[in-house]
């Protein structure tokens, strides 16, 4: 295991954890090896930084922290069930619930529009429909004006709007009824350093009011700097 | 609360692709409309055709088979075996059971129409239909010797007027040699169309049938003996023999033993037929290539299904990215199949309303237009019970074959893992 903690915060023992893994690999089939994943361990309320070069298994380790892969081995813990020992249907509704998501691109459905977009894990997810405490729509606006989309663009289908524009309206779905956690795959790799900047704060910004942790993975290692816990994915051995 | 977002999901994304869409259900469509017409059809020419002739009991020709003597006498094809005699017509004439006789005598044509001789009884006594009577268009029921009436279908054919003149042909054929050239007949009317042969023949009184054929008797005209004619006018020309008679009866019930006692009639051998089953063993007949039809028709639904199921999985490829979204957003693989059978289903529901409109269009245009040219009656009609569930199999059969394209969303979304698909 290569992996190494590059630093982590004080006090974070007391929290109760937004999540927890311990010695979890992963292997897609025989043929490949096995991939294994450092020990994460994340409060509630603070930001994950996991960077690794391509073919760490990023994204695997997203798909298991978001439940759509079942691990090899280990234990997956969020906050405090043991995820990866639920079906498939419980850990469906596990993510409706708990979890937001933001993908590197084509993050919106197409044939919806911006705000139908955000208030889509309303739909799915009755809890974070009453988390909003107003109506999802309302939630929905409120998130896109923090998030500097124009009025004018919240009616429109998504495919009109900027690559920068789409991602804040994805950052907007993932915290919209305020759930406890927040994957994030290189969400900010197809914009250029001022979108960057701008996306990263406004996201983290929100998340803090909302307590909700954020996993964030990128190559781009010069982010690390805004993360309360940054962690290395490192070579994969069999 | 999930379906409500399924159906919406479903509707957005139908429309977002309704591009591609809109020509799988286009085919779809046409070949629902080409189902449910050739089914409407079906009834109607069913409905058409044993309607036929209608009111009339019995019809009486020379001993023959039922068939034989139905089609030579109500769909002009074929001959007759034999002539029966006048005095066995007026032998008809005087039973009491009988309430109205209709006398034919066939035999010419007029340029491939057959001519049927025969009375004013015709005109008064002869159904089809519900019971409707005959009506003429123009002009009257023929009264003198060498009058004649026009069936609709001769007389738009030939484009005839009243008043024209007409040189009848002797046997039948649409090129006759031998032409009944020194007796012209005048048209004095021409009868409403019917859709039914009635309107393919040329109706002349028995008396002038006679009056064509003095001189006749060798099959040729021998010059000086035919009448012209003045000298018919003056001559008694009582038929000496008919084709066949239509016969009504007072009370229905004595239908069969009427029947039965002209078939043993003892002057000579007869045939007396009850129009309504000879016309329904002729349908069983043609029902066999009817089926055949809506077999193929039927077969034309299931491709066109197909091609849609093939679109359908064609659109999962480009649908990898929306689908990695909501399964990440907490969509289950179930709310991903039931996208497919809603869309689906949606489609084929659409195709069959669409296909309700454009039949029901199609009749109200054509309709007129069928009787008009080629004596087809069809009318705009509510949907029976069986055309109700033919054209709700379709959904159906779509209901089913969605779970083709389902069932592998469903698979690969259990699959599915975090991101685009080729991301992993």
């Amino acid at each position: 295991m290569n992996s190494q903690l590059l630093s982590s915060a004080d006090g974070s023992i007391d929290k109760p954890a937004a999540l927890e893994t311990s010695n979890l690999t992963f292997c897609w089939d025989r043929l490949q090896p096995t991939l294994r994943f450092p020990d994460l361990n994340l409060p509630r309320g603070e930001h994950l930084f996991l960077y690794g070069p391509s073919g760490t298994g990023k994204s695997t380790l997203l798909s298991l922290l978001a439940g759509m892969l079942s691990p090899a081995s280990g234990v997956v813990k969020l906050l405090g069930t043991e995820f990866h020992t639920s079906g498939a249907g419980k850990r469906d509704r596990f993510r409706a619930d708990h979890i937001g998501v933001i993908f590197q691109q084509f993050n919106l459905v197409p044939y919806l529009t911006a705000e139908a977009n955000v208030t889509l894990p309303c739909k799915l997810s009755s809890r974070r429909q009453s988390a909003t405490g107003e109506s999802p729509t309302v939630a929905a606006q409120r998130l896109l004006s923090a998030l500097a989309i124009p009025q004018s663009h919240w009616q429109r289908k998504v495919t009109q709007l900027s690559i920068g524009q789409q991602q804040r309206i994805a950052a907007a779905r993932a915290l919209i009824g305020a759930p406890e956690i927040i994957l994030a795959d290189e969400p900010t790799s197809a914009l250029d350093s001022d979108n960057r900047d701008r996306f990263i704060n406004l996201l983290l910004g929100l998340a803090g009011e909302r307590n909700t942790s954020v996993v964030f993975v990128s190559h781009d290692r010069s982010l690390a700097r805004c993360f309360h816990h940054q962690i290395e994915l490192g070579q994969v051995s069999a | 609360m999930k379906f409500r977002l399924a159906l919406s999901l479903a509707t957005a994304s139908l429309w977002y692709r309704r591009k591609v869409l809109a020509l799988v259900c286009l085919t779809l469509t046409l070949s629902v409309t080409l189902l449910l017409g050739v089914q409407y059809l079906r009834t109607e020419v069913k409905q058409s055709f044993t309607s036929t002739i209608s009111d009339t009991d019995l019809i009486i020709g020379a001993r023959s088979g039922q068939l034989n003597l139905l089609l030579y006498t109500v769909f002009h094809m074929g001959d007759a075996t034999n002539n029966i005699r006048w005095s066995t017509f007026q032998a008809l004439e005087k039973d009491a059971r009988i309430d109205w006789l209709i006398p034919i005598s066939l035999g010419d044509s007029y340029k491939g129409f057959r001519v049927v001789a025969t009375d004013k009884a015709f005109k008064e006594y002869f159904r089809y239909g519900q019971g409707q009577p005959l009506e003429l268009a123009g002009g009257q029921w023929f009264d003198g010797i060498f009058d004649v009436v026009l069936g609709a279908g001769v007389a738009r054919t030939l484009n005839h007027h009243l008043n024209d003149d007409v040189i009848l042909s002797h046997g039948g054929g649409r090129t006759s040699f031998s032409n009944h050239k020194d007796t012209p007949f005048k048209v004095t009317g021409i009868l409403e169309a019917t859709g039914t042969p009635v309107d393919q023949a040329v109706y002349i009184s028995l008396q002038g049938m006679e009056a064509i054929h003095v001189g006749w008797e060798s099959g040729v005209a021998i010059p000086g003996r035919t009448l012209t004619p003045e000298r018919a006018q003056r001559r008694d020309l009582t038929p000496s023999a008919i084709t066949a008679v239509f016969a009504g009866l007072d009370r229905k019930i004595l239908t069969f033993r009427v029947q039965r006692d002209i078939n043993q009639y003892a002057g000579e051998p007869l045939s007396a037929i009850l129009p309504g089953v000879a016309l329904s063993e002729l349908w069983r007949l043609m029902s066999q290539f009817e089926r055949a039809l809506l077999g193929i028709t039927g077969f034309v639904v299931v491709t066109s299904l197909i091609g849609l199921i093939a679109v359908l999985l064609t659109l999962q490829a480009q649908r990898a990215h929306e689908i990695a979204i909501l399964r990440a957003t907490g969509a289950s693989p179930g709310l991903i199949a039931s996208l497919y059978v809603i869309e689906c289903l949606g489609l084929a529901v659409v195709a069959c309303l669409t296909a309700l409109v454009l039949s029901s269009l199609a009749i109200s245009i054509l309709g007129p237009w069928l009787l008009t040219n080629y004596g087809i009656q069809i009318q705009l009609r509510p949907l029976n019970l069986e055309e109700w569930a033919l054209l709700a199999s379709v959904p159906l059969a779509a209901l089913l074959v969605a779970f083709v394209p389902a069932l592998s969303a469903w698979q690969k979304s259990r699959s599915q893992g975090f991101g685009s698909p080729e991301e992993l």
